[in-house]
Order: C-alpha cells, then sequence, then structure tokens
C-alpha cells in the first residue's frame, strides 16, 4: 500500500487547536499523529512529511507569546527542525504555531506582538495572497479569500516598516490582510521561508473546512464545492507532498 | 506548632456554640452547631478543627442548598401554603415524571456534577451553570477567572470524565455610565471595573483552556452596583458508555493538577453571606488565582485517562476542595486521606488548611491500583502532578491522616441531612392593569431609536470577539452571524465530533421582570430559552433546562417569597413544554450593607438550555437572507407591557400587568414551527424578546442583506393591542420568520387554525425598516443608521 504523507503535530502544554488541526488534515488525507512535547526527540521526525505547530497558549504565553515553546522545543530537538526543513521537510504554523516558528527563526525575521488594540480579536476576516511567489500550501485558493482569526499577539512587525515591505515584495510575505486588522507591517497575516517549505499564517484554516463554517449560510466558494477555504490550503499541501 | 487541635464544643451553651461558628467563620446557624453538638455528644467526645470544618463545608449553602431545601411558609395574598423543598417539588420531582414521559432522553441528573441528555445512540451531552458572584464582587478579574475555570472542572468530572465543549457566560452589572456619587459605599468596585475585569477573566480562562464561549447575556441594571452577577457555565460531550461511575472499596485516590496553598480558604461559607465593605478588606484570601495552563494540562490528562478506561470514579475539586471532593467520594463507602502526601504551594500549612483548600485546578479521581504506573506515566506525558492521596476501604469512615495522626475520623452518615430550615415567605399579586396607551408611542421611530441603544439591547459585539468562539473548529451558528458577520442570533450551535447530529445551546434572563412579577419572570426565561432553542433548530422534544437564581436576602420573607414565585411559574413552563431540569444551582445573600442601608439584587432566575438539533439542515439564523423573500410573524401579541425595555424607558413601573406565556398554545406554535424547519421553508427566524417586534425587525435587518417592508395590520393580537404594545410589546411565545416566496403557502396552510401571519417582504430597493400600520408608515428609517446606534452602543465603555 503507498504510504500516506504523514503529519505530525507538536502539543505544549497549552496548545488547543491541535485536534481539529489533525482532524482537518486526516479530513484531506493525511495520516496525522499529535504529539506531546515531553514525548518528542529528533527520532520522531523520522517518517514526517509535515510538521505542525497548532494555535493555542503554549505555557500560557505569559512571557511573549511562543518563547517558552521555543526555549523547550530547542532543548528537545536541537537543529533538528532546521535539518528536517533542508532535507525537504515542509512545516506549518498556525497562530500560536506561526509565533513559535518565528522564534525559533525558521522564518525570516520578524515578531509578533500584542495588537495595535491591546485585544484579543475574534473574527473572520478578508486575506489576499501574494503572487510574487509561490507557496505549495497556498497554492488552490483564489487570490482573495476569508479565514477566521483569534488572536492577541498577532501583529507582525519587522525592524522597519521597509523590511516588512520588501517581504511582501518578495513574495516572502505572501498572505495579508486586505484591511488593517492588528496594526501589523503591510498588514502581514503570513509568511514563507526562502524554500516555500515553512509557512506561518496567524488565521486559522482549520476552522474553515466547510461551507457551514461561514457565518453568513449563504455562503458559496467559487469552485462550487461544500468545502471551506482551509480545506483547499491543507488540501494543496497533501498534493504537494503526494507528487514528490 | 500544632497542625490540629480539638475544639471543646460538647459544653457550650447555645450563643457560645453561634460565637464559636462566628469566630471559626463555619457560616453554621445556632440550630446547626446544635446539631453538630448533638452528633459528638452521641460520640462520646469533641470534634478536631478539620472535622468541623468539613461539616461546615458539607452543610454550607453552597454545598447543600438548604434554602432550596428548606420548609417554607408561603403566605400568598394572605393565603398560607407550606412548600416542603422548593427543589423537590418544583425541580426534581416535576423532572423526573417528565423524564417518564421521555423514556431514554435523560440519561442522568442531579446526583453527578452535571446532568446528561441523550445525542444519539452513541454519545451524550452535558451542561452546568454556577455563579461567581461574591469573588467577582471582590476581585473581578480572578473571580470569573476561576468561576470558569470551576465550572470546566465540574464537566471533566462529570461522568468519568466529559469534554468541554462550549461556554456560556452570563452577567449582571451596574450600568457601566453609574456615577461615582451614586455608589454608597466605600471599596465597592465600579460597575466599568467589575465588567472589564470579569470579561478579562473569562476571556483568558475559556481562550486558553481551548473552549470556545459561544453564548452569553449581559443585564444592567443599578441593583447590581454592589452585587454583580457572575454566571458561567460549559456544555460537555461523552460516550455513554462512560455516563456512570460507581465507588467501591480497595480503589487509589488520586489527585491531578495543581498544587494546595491557602488560596481559596472558606470559599464556600464565605459565598454564604452577605457582602459589606469589610469584605473587600477580610476576604480575599477566599478568592483563588486561576492558572488555565495547569487546567489545560490536567485536562488532557482526564480525557486521555477516560479514553484507556482507566478512571473508576473522578470529581472536581471545587467548593470545599479536598473535604468535599472526597467527602463526596468516601461519604459512603469510607476511607483514609493522607495530608502528609499532599503537594503544597508553601510550608506550614496546618490539617484543615489542607483539607478544606480551594486551590484551582485539581481533579480527584478514584483508580485500581494496578493502573497507576499508567496513569503515572500518562501524567509524565501531558507534564501534570500526580498525587497518591489515600484509598477507599469499605468502612464507612472518612479518617483523615496528618503526621501520622488521626486528624478527623467521621461516620457520614449524620451527616448526610443537614438540619431542615424553617423559613417564611410573602408575596402580594401584582396589581398593575395599566394599558400600554398610557405610554403611547408618540414617535415610534425615535423610540426605536432609544431601544436600539439602550444597555438592554445594544450589541455586545466588543465582549464577544474578545472571546475565542470558534475553537475546536465546531462553532456553526455563531453568537454573531449573518451575512455581515455581526448580527444577533438566538442560539450557538455547535458540532459534535462523531455524530450527524448537533448541539444547540442558549440561555435567557428577564431581571426587569422580576421586579415586577416573579411568577411571569418565570415562566418567561423557560418559553424564551426554549424559543430560542427551537428557533436555532433545536427538536422541541430534546430540549433540557438549567436552573440558577441568584437571591438577595432568604431571610427576609418578602424577597424569599418573590422566589417562590419565581420557581413556581419556572416550573410549570418547564412542565407544559415537558423540558426538564437536569441541573442547577443557587445563589444567596446576594445583597451588600451600604451607608443607606442593605440594597439587594432583584431575584434573578438563569435559564440556560441545550438542545438536539437532529440534522444540519434544521440549523437555522437569525438574519435576513434573501431581498424578495415574505416575513412573518408567528405568536400573538398582547398589550401588556409591564417588565419592557420600553416600559422601563418610559417610567411604566408596576402600573401595567406583564404579559402571560400561554405555554401550552405556545407549544403547538412551536412544533409546527419544527416542522417547516424540517420541510426547509424558514430561510430565518429570530424569537422577538427584549424591545419587541420592532427591535427583532431591525435586527434580522442587520445582516444587510436586504430591506424589510412591514404592515402589523394583519398580525394576530390579543383583543385591546395598541401599535405601541405591536411594535415594543414583549409578550412571549413569538418568532419572526423569513419565507421563501414559494413557501408561504405551504407555511401557512400548515399552520391552519394556530397564530400566524404573513406580515411584510424583504426588499432589495432600499436598506430601509418601514413599519405601517394599514398603509400608515410608523416607522421608516435607514437600517445602516439604525445599526449604528445598536452596534457601537457598548464600545465607549469597553
Amino acid at each position: 500500500m503507498e504510504k500516506r504523507p504523514h503529519a505530525l503535530l507538536l502539543k505544549f502544554p497549552g496548545t488547543n487547536c491541535d485536534a481539529e488541526t489533525a482532524r482537518a488534515l486526516r479530513e484531506v488525507g493525511f495520516s496525522a499523529d499529535v504529539l506531546p512535547i515531553s514525548q518528542v526527540d529528533p527520532s520522531k521526525l523520522e517518517g514526517v512529511d509535515l510538521v505542525v505547530l497548532s494555535g493555542g497558549f503554549s505555557y500560557g504565553d505569559y512571557v511573549m507569546a511562543g518563547r517558552l515553546a521555543q526555549l523547550v522545543s530547542e532543548n528537545r530537538l536541537g537543529d533538528s527542525l532546521k535539518q528536517f526543513r533542508d532535507a525537504g521537510g515542509y512545516l506549518l504554523g498556525i497562530c500560536n504555531g506561526f509565533q513559535i516558528l518565528t522564534r525559533m527563526g525558521l522564518l525570516p525575521e520578524g515578531s509578533l506582538i500584542h495588537n495595535d488594540s491591546g485585544r484579543f480579536k475574534c473574527n473572520w476576516v478578508k486575506l489576499k495572497k501574494g503572487s510574487q511567489k509561490d507557496s505549495p500550501f497556498l497554492r488552490g485558493l483564489p487570490d482573495e479569500f476569508e479565514l477566521p482569526i483569534a488572536h492577541a499577539e498577532g501583529r507582525f512587525v519587522t525592524k522597519d516598516a521597509g523590511e516588512a515591505e520588501a517581504l511582501v515584495a518578495s513574495g516572502l510575505g505572501v498572505l495579508t490582510y486586505a484591511e488593517d486588522i492588528n496594526g501589523s507591517f503591510s498588514q502581514i497575516a503570513g509568511i514563507q521561508d526562502e524554500s516555500g517549505r515553512v509557512l506561518g499564517l496567524m488565521p486559522h484554516p482549520e476552522r474553515f473546512m466547510s461551507r457551514d463554517h461561514h457565518y453568513d449560510p449563504d455562503w458559496k466558494n467559487e469552485a462550487g464545492g461544500e468545502h471551506g477555504t482551509g480545506y483547499y490550503m491543507f488540501r494543496s499541501i497533501f498534493e504537494e507532498i503526494s507528487k514528490r | 506548632m500544632s497542625f490540629y487541635r480539638h475544639i471543646p464544643i460538647t459544653e457550650l451553651d447555645g450563643e457560645q456554640l453561634e460565637q464559636l461558628s462566628s469566630e471559626m467563620k463555619l457560616s453554621l446557624s445556632r440550630e446547626d452547631m446544635v446539631a453538630v453538638q448533638a452528633i459528638f455528644r452521641d460520640w462520646k467526645r469533641e470534634p478536631t478543627d478539620v472535622e468541623l470544618e468539613v461539616i461546615a463545608q458539607t452543610w454550607s449553602e453552597h454545598c447543600k442548598h438548604r434554602i432550596f431545601g428548606a420548609e417554607i411558609t408561603h403566605v400568598k395574598d394572605g393565603k398560607n401554603e407550606v412548600v416542603s423543598s422548593l427543589f423537590m417539588t418544583y425541580i426534581k420531582d416535576l423532572s423526573e415524571e417528565i423524564f417518564a414521559r421521555k423514556p431514554g432522553f435523560v440519561l442522568s441528573a442531579f446526583h453527578d456534577n452535571a446532568g446528561f441528555i441523550e445525542l444519539d445512540d452513541k454519545l451524550a451531552i452535558c451542561l452546568k451553570v454556577e455563579t461567581h458572584n461574591h469573588p467577582s464582587a471582590i476581585e473581578p478579574y480572578a473571580g470569573a477567572n476561576t468561576g470558569l475555570g470551576g465550572v470546566i472542572r465540574d464537566i471533566l468530572g462529570a461522568g468519568k470524565g466529559a469534554k468541554p465543549i462550549a461556554s456560556l457566560d452570563v452577567f449582571c452589572f451596574g450600568a457601566p455610565d453609574t456615577e461615582a456619587d451614586q455608589i454608597k459605599a466605600d471599596d465597592v468596585i465600579h460597575p466599568l471595573g467589575v465588567m472589564r475585569g470579569v470579561v478579562r477573566g473569562v476571556r483568558d480562562y475559556g481562550n486558553r483552556m481551548g473552549i470556545p464561549t459561544v453564548g452569553g447575556a449581559i443585564q444592567f441594571d443599578e441593583s447590581y452596583i454592589y452585587n454583580p452577577l457572575v454566571y458561567c457555565g460549559t456544555a460537555g460531550v461523552i460516550p455513554r458508555e462512560y455516563i456512570d461511575k460507581e465507588m467501591s472499596a480497595g480503589l487509589k485516590i488520586i489527585s491531578v493538577g495543581g498544587r494546595t496553598g491557602r488560596d481559596g480558604l472558606h470559599g464556600a461559607t464565605f459565598s454564604s453571606a452577605a457582602l459589606d465593605t469589610e469584605s473587600h478588606e477580610e476576604d480575599q484570601q477566599a478568592v483563588q488565582i486561576g492558572n488555565p495552563i495547569e487546567e489545560k494540562k490536567a485536562a488532557d490528562f482526564v480525557l486521555e485517562a477516560r479514553d484507556r478506561n482507566l478512571i473508576e470514579f473522578i470529581t472536581d475539586c471545587g467548593a470545599g476542595g479536598y473535604s468535599s471532593a472526597a467527602g463526596e467520594m468516601l461519604s459512603e463507602v469510607g476511607g483514609e486521606i493522607f495530608l502528609d502526601e499532599v503537594k503544597l504551594k508553601e510550608p506550614g500549612m496546618v490539617s484543615w488548611e489542607i483539607f478544606i483548600s480551594e486551590s484551582q485546578e485539581r481533579m480527584v479521581l478514584a483508580v485500581k491500583e494496578e493502573t497507576l504506573p499508567e496513569l503515572k506515566e500518562l501524567a509524565d506525558i501531558y507534564e501534570t502532578e500526580l498525587t497518591e492521596l489515600g484509598n477507599s476501604d469499605g468502612s464507612g469512615i472518612l479518617k483523615v491522616w496528618h503526621h501520622g495522626e488521626l486528624v478527623c475520623e467521621l461516620d457520614c452518615r449524620p451527616l448526610h441531612d443537614a438540619p431542615t430550615r424553617h423559613l417564611k415567605s410573602t408575596f402580594t399579586s401584582p396589581s398593575g392593569t395599566a394599558s400600554s396607551r398610557e405610554v403611547e408611542s408618540l414617535d415610534p421611530a425615535a423610540d426605536l431609536k432609544s431601544l436600539l441603544g439602550d444597555f438592554a439591547i445594544v450589541s455586545r459585539e466588543p465582549v464577544i470577539r474578545e472571546y475565542d468562539h470558534e475553537v475546536q473548529g465546531n462553532t456553526l451558528l455563531k453568537p454573531l452571524a449573518g451575512a455581515a458577520g455581526d448580527a444577533p442570533q438566538d442560539a450557538a450551535v455547535m458540532h459534535i465530533d462523531g455524530s450527524e447530529r448537533l448541539m444547540a445551546m442558549s440561555q435567557a434572563l428577564l431581571p426587569e421582570w422580576g421586579k415586577y412579577d416573579p411568577f411571569a419572570m418565570g415562566a418567561a426565561c423557560v418559553d424564551e430559552c426554549f424559543r430560542q432553542l427551537v428557533a436555532a433548530g433545536a427538536n422541541p422534544d430534546k430540549i433540557a433546562l438549567l436552573d440558577n437564581f441568584c437571591v438577595g436576602n432568604p431571610e427576609d420573607p418578602n424577597e424569599l417569597g418573590e422566589l417562590v414565585e419565581c420557581v413556581k411559574g419556572m416550573a410549570g413552563a418547564a412542565d407544559t413544554y415537558s423540558a426538564p431540569f437536569i441541573s442547577g444551582k443557587d445563589s444567596f445573600y446576594n445583597y451588600f450593607e451600604t451607608d443607606e442601608g442593605p440594597v439587594s439584587i432583584p431575584v434573578t432566575a438563569l435559564i440556560s438550555g441545550i438542545g438536539v438539533v437532529d440534522d444540519k439542515k434544521h440549523v437555522t439564523g437569525a438574519s435576513i437572507r434573501h431581498s424578495d423573500s415574505v416575513i412573518c410573524v408567528i405568536g400573538t401579541t398582547g398589550d401588556a407591557m409591564g417588565g419592557s425595555v420600553y416600559g422601563r424607558q418610559k417610567g411604566l413601573g408596576n402600573k401595567a400587568a406583564l404579559p402571560v406565556s400561554e405555554c401550552g398554545d405556545f407549544l403547538e406554535l412551536y412544533r409546527a414551527y419544527h416542522e417547516a424547519v424540517k420541510n426547509g421553508w424558514i430561510l430565518a427566524a429570530h424569537d422577538i424578546g427584549e424591545g419587541g417586534l420592532a427591535v427583532a425587525l431591525a435586527e434580522m435587518g442587520f445582516s444587510g442583506k436586504a430591506g424589510l417592508d412591514i404592515d402589523l395590520a394583519s398580525q394576530p393580537t390579543s383583543e385591546d393591542t395598541s401599535h405601541t404594545a405591536c411594535l415594543f410589546g414583549e409578550t412571549p411565545g413569538r418568532l419572526l420568520v423569513e419565507v421563501a416566496t414559494g413557501d408561504v403557502q405551504a407555511l401557512l396552510e400548515s399552520f391552519a387554525g394556530k397564530a400566524i401571519a404573513q406580515i411584510g417582504t424583504t426588499s432589495k430597493e432600499h436598506a430601509c425598516l418601514k413599519i405601517s400600520f394599514e398603509g400608515n408608515a410608523l416607522i421608516d428609517e435607514n437600517l445602516n443608521e439604525l445599526k449604528e446606534i445598536w452596534k457601537n452602543g457598548l464600545t465607549p465603555y469597553y
């Protein structure tokens, strides 16, 4: 039997979107395991195609969001996530996972800080996909789409505004909010690395797998199917890995 | 230093006993203390401080609900009646009768942390709602934080561990614009400070736990300035085989989660007394500190342990701490607890402090000894602390050891029944008869705007957005939805993994009604909750309710009389709907000694409910979806405007009667409506509640999909209903529905003989809300402008 692409979700104390993210990955065809961080060592990455850091509040995010998770991960994994990426592996960080990937230095330099409103914010937002550089995660998506966000620390900033502009121009700042949501420089909502195999984003694709998830009962996707936008995102990376 | 002591009580007189209770903060009455004395005289020894504390916890109002169990001599309009236990008469006995009417629906009730109803043949769902009023008054953030944390643990401790899937949070505050000089006591936190603290407390616990907060309500009234109310509720799901649990001899008792400290001493007894300025200074130690990540780790552990079938019995550590949890587990079977094993946050804690501490994030389990290694491994995996506390032994005696000494040795059987309280209540039926014409609306458009901007009605969006209401990815009908994603809905509907069926959840409270007619309030709250669930698509035969009461001073016969009437109204409606109560809670002593005398809250009943939605096609939102569809009103509008928001704005007070809930008639309408939902005829439906029909129409129009062109001439009314009552009256039992033109005929025919009327259409030509009577426009307003008023009402304050 042909092996299905396999996803490994790392779970920290306080990670809380792992179950629905695993469900979403399985729905598009992945086999998926959730592994508590206490059980993680470099050998656990063998046979894994996609490492996912899902949403939540790792260790409560009482210091900077994702900081403790970064330290614990580095302690347990050393630089094996970097090696995993260099060997062709894929990494996806959603919300808190994006914060952690950023702190780990697996994504272009930047920081996710408190929303400029100073508040947690849970609502749906319009997003734009950059056209400068392909992303295997976003390939199957239209140029504009909606996803829900839910975060207090989602404001993406760089040393200066120019760096963020450069990220968008180069295609690394691959996902932007159509409107200013949280004060992110250049309205960046998600970034990828040079390889395109690492993506971090604040919105939650796993919460929009079916049409029923949309707040508008009359929402229709352009392709006419029952699926939500998140489905096509997970399906894109599934197809990318499957065809290798 | 001695870590426990004997307290000589057998020789004390009544006054000395009462003084002792007060000194030890036991919150036991003289009568209770005499009963305790009798037990120890019988045993021919003096109690230890640990034993007295255990009894105080066991018998506290918070744990034993002794006012709901009291014998009440109720005098209504001069006629005497004796109610022996409000709980037994109007809640438990009634509900058990309803269980018998629909076998197999309620799977567990009244003995566990939460009651369960059938979702399908594999899964069951439950809901529990608690109040955390006193702590939230003193420390709003921590009080609300641990309020939600506590009710989540209730769900984790229901059955052999249910999975928390959704939360609701209901608050009553003083108005955000309360002037400082309106507050007549020192150290009382301004309502705005209470609101911000409470909302953030709920936000930070719920969001970190990863449980979507999907339901709620906020009421503002000056009577809540001193005693804010904070209701926290959580729903859960469980595989049916894990509902039943039983204690037996020979099990290990373990604790999982946080450590034990001096935080939260006397929470149960503290919340069984009134507040005053000194409470703000002295009772800080009764409020605990929340740590949601500790609880999240414990929750991950519990659910995994349950799935591996490692749990024989489980309960949460709430009020009374280990003493209540161990008491619940060991009071029948007996057993030993070793306090030396308890992991402490601080050194030097004495025996009773360890045993009754209400430190958060602890679960207590009974497990088979041979499973301990696997459980310890699981605890390591999820990085939570597991402690062996003791064992069950079949002796029937609760024994607590500390430093090698037996600090508590209680035969719990004599403690099961606390002395029955005897209380008096009086009630005089409301006598208002004023017609709505006394408060006739001379400028309906202006009145509508005034209602849309009323704190009772304005959008709760600033609060709702702070809650993650979509984590777990199952929130199908969200608290704010419609085409623009910001219009109010009647209920939340959750997908549940592994089932084709869904859970709807809603809640209702009408304290303004309770000020004038608590009986009408009780009935109307049940109706509103039930109606909202049905509107959103729940099957009317598959709805279960919870009752949560908050009352001022139960020793005041008038206040107790209002409670008795409220309970009766509620019970009658639930009986008619065959919607059983599966759980409930009550909170008394919500009054405050101000500089100008005591201020009590009005009797405040929160009715919350869960209902089964049989098919996801039945999920129905409350927002207009298309232009060129038809609007119908279901139900009959009456003239009574007592208790309405409009009536309050116009100073109607107690001059008018309140609407009567004709639940028998309503139920027929709801059944017919549900058939229409199943036939796919209903595009959208909204309950008519606070602010009446005009506000409900505006709210439906806030989706921005179409204008509304309505004429009220044909709507069913009782005799002599004025235009004002048609627009702004709050008669229960009514729904507005949007129906496609092609389905109207079939809908009306299916309702033949029942109260329904086609009252208008949705129009794309103008984004206007136009309401006329026989062609004469009463209201013709731009919906976007109305929405601005409604949407931004709370933003300056939050």
